[in-house]
């Protein structure tokens, strides 16, 4: 299982670096619904379950529909892939993983187990129902700030603009 | 209610797109005015009240039920609300006028509200994770803000702002991770505890690393300040002067403060980085100043130079220097407010931002040309204007903390400030007015009015600094000083 975890992990930081550096706009959303798919594992991992179920829902699923939908009615000429990827990123993935291990090593060997404080743990739904309802509040001025957003940026200008 | 302060705030954003059915102009614009005022009457009477009686502790309710979530209403909180509704109310006067031609007001109002709820929550936040939500709130509406204009250079502004913001965010996040996965707890008081109890000095660095970079980015300081040059200056001119004069101090400075002074408490090494992270920014700050034509660019590398005055100030961690560092971030929010709505007084009236095309335009915008010298003195720290108490308070504080290179550069770099101010007064209100502002006119009403008070503003607070030093900021300056024992005793909810 374990092993399974850094697989999920390795994968979820390949396909979301890989959806950066990709120019062809399908298959860059493709490659964010794998690393969603990923994410959504390690979250299963991670015991968060509801989070998980969001994530390839919303995320992998919604949202790469409305992704690949939008980019096949408006995709004009095929783009040509940039041979950047193929060089730079297996050694840019490479780098990033001994990094990676390297700090987690130095990490997880000074870290005081200190879990007899875990005041807030608990489980998914106590702790977001009961333990921290008011971010669900601030939640929603996120939500209206970013609707308030998009109504602003595709606003009516006015006839003197 | 110490509710009230963001309560209020996201109510009249949910309402205002509505309002904006039934009055495209005149209910938005005064609801708006009302209840910044409302809230800026509200902090200076019952929240002082509630400070003075030590009584600032509220359980947030809803429908009597305890949602578990705490804020407290203290020296310092109160008086980062004060500064953020007093500059918020001058910034409200001059947009009637302003973003009249910038269509859909309700909307920006509506922005504009939930970026000063988004402000409020985070300095009355008790815990970690609420600081982080709240923090994201002022963020997503500044960005929309920043992108108001919808023209290029805003959009490309808005999404350099917001791809920074991320990793900044990511930083933030990763840090509130490691903090919970040892200590167990988000609560501030909680963190503090924990961390003196046990031996976890090597994640406390790391998460001050974090945070350094997280905060630091928010606070525009150098070498994390690239954003803010485009940010700022893309912007319509209250936003600008919302975002330099306060968001850039309430999302970065008063985080930063209140987590390395009150909870992980002001170490030497922290104290070390945060002076030279501070000088860095004063110095490079005021030399990439010098060298700008756009008048509103100038103005924004001049708020890292200040920035990094505030930041040396709470690094030096004497009584003085962290009276001094909060003194300044009241006087450079209402300065840099002020000089920032000029500067959109000026491109509303000629049309362009860039000093060059500029010249002689005191004679056709006196109230302008006054106000920005006003402005430009306090930022530059000319007595008896309240922006050179608080750097005298500052060079103190770095004199009895024995930083005699810091103070040294600290006052060099204010006389690069007023260099470069003395430019813009010379390049754009003095001299020969230019042939083709000949028919350039004086500001409306509103604008005028908002920029004459922030002025006034500016002059009383120099002139009866004492009262403004005893009654806002000695309050705040006993909490930071008292340092985690603070946060151990009183934000333990």
């Amino acid at each position: 299982m374990q092993e399974l975890y850094l697989i999920s992990l390795c994968a979820l930081v390949f396909f979301s670096v890989l959806a950066v550096l990709l120019k062809d706009l399908l298959k860059a959303a493709l490659s964010l619904m794998a690393a969603s798919v990923f994410l959504a594992v390690v979250l299963f991992f991670m015991k968060a379950y509801y989070a998980g179920v969001f994530e390839i829902s919303v995320v992998a699923g919604l949202i790469t529909v409305l992704f690949v939908s939008t980019i096949g009615l408006t995709r004009g000429d095929d783009f040509k892939e940039s041979k950047l990827p193929v060089y730079i990123f297996p050694l840019f993935f490479i780098w990033f993983i001994i990094i990676d291990i390297l700090i987690m090593y130095l990490l997880l060997s000074k870290m005081p187990p200190l879990t007899k404080w875990l005041s807030e743990s608990g489980k998914f739904g106590d702790v977001l129902w009961q333990k921290r309802t008011f971010d669900l509040f601030a939640q929603i001025g996120i939500i209206f700030a970013g609707v308030f957003s998009v109504l602003a940026l595709f606003r009516k200008r006015d006839k003197n603009d | 209610m110490v509710s009230l302060f963001i309560i209020i705030p996201f109510v009249l954003a949910a309402f205002l797109p509505l309002i904006e059915k039934v009055s495209k102009r005149f209910l938005p614009d005064l609801l708006t005015n009302l209840a910044i005022l409302f809230l800026l009457i509200y902090s200076m009477t019952f929240g002082y009240q509630v400070v003075a009686s030590h009584s600032g502790i509220r359980h947030f309710q809803w429908f009597n039920q305890n949602l578990n979530i705490v804020f407290a209403l203290d020296g310092f909180s109160l008086f980062m609300l004060f500064a953020i509704y007093l500059v918020s109310f001058g910034v409200t006067l001059f947009s009637i006028d302003y973003m009249e031609h910038y269509g859909s007001k309700g909307i920006f109002y509506a922005l504009f509200m939930i970026m000063v709820g988004g402000m409020s929550g985070l300095v009355l936040a008790t815990d970690l994770f609420t600081i982080y939500v709240f923090l994201e709130v002022a963020a997503i509406s500044s960005y929309g803000l920043v992108a108001y204009g919808l023209k290029h250079d805003e959009l490309e502004a808005s999404f350099k702002y917001l791809a920074l913001s991320a990793v900044a965010t990511a930083f933030l996040l990763l840090g509130i991770a490691l903090i919970f996965s040892i200590t167990g707890s988000l609560k501030l008081g909680d963190i503090a505890d924990r961390f003196f109890k046990e031996d976890a000095k090597f994640i406390m660095y790391i998460c001050t690393g974090f945070f350094i970079f997280g905060f630091g980015l928010k606070a525009a300081l150098v070498p994390f300040h690239s954003w803010l040059p485009d940010a700022h200056p893309s912007a319509p001119a209250p936003i600008s002067a919302m975002l330099s004069g306060l968001l850039i101090k309430v999302s970065g400075v008063y985080a930063l403060t209140r987590i390395f002074l009150n909870v992980f408490g002001l170490t030497p090494a922290v104290s070390t980085v945060l002076m030279y992270l501070g000088i860095i920014s004063i110095l490079v700050g005021a030399v990439l100043a010098l060298g700008q034509d756009d008048i509103k660019r100038m103005l924004a590398y001049s708020s890292i130079s200040q920035v990094g005055y505030i930041i040396l100030g709470f690094g030096a961690g004497t009584s003085f220097a962290i009276m001094g560092a909060l003194f300044h971030i009241l006087n450079h929010a209402l300065a840099k407010g002020l000089l920032f709505l000029n500067s959109g007084s000026v491109e509303h009236s000629t049309g362009t931002r860039d000093l060059n095309k500029m010249g002689g335009l005191g004679k056709r915008m006196p109230i302008t040309a006054a106000t920005t010298v006003v402005g430009s003195l306090s930022v530059a720290g000319v007595p008896p204007l309240n922006g050179f108490w608080s750097k005298l308070f500052i060079i103190i504080g770095l004199l009895q903390a024995r930083a005699y290179g810091f103070a040294f550069v600290a006052v060099l770099a204010s006389i690069i400030t007023l260099w470069y101010y003395i430019i813009i007064q010379r390049r754009a209100f003095f001299g020969k007015l230019k042939e083709t502002l000949q028919n350039v006119k004086e500001v409306p009403f509103w604008m005028a009015l908002s920029t004459l008070l922030i002025a006034l503003v500016c002059i009383i607070i120099g002139i009866g600094f004492p009262v403004v030093i005893s009654k806002w900021i000695t309050p705040a300056v006993n909490i930071l000083e008292y340092g985690i024992r603070y946060a151990m005793q009183y934000l333990r909810l």
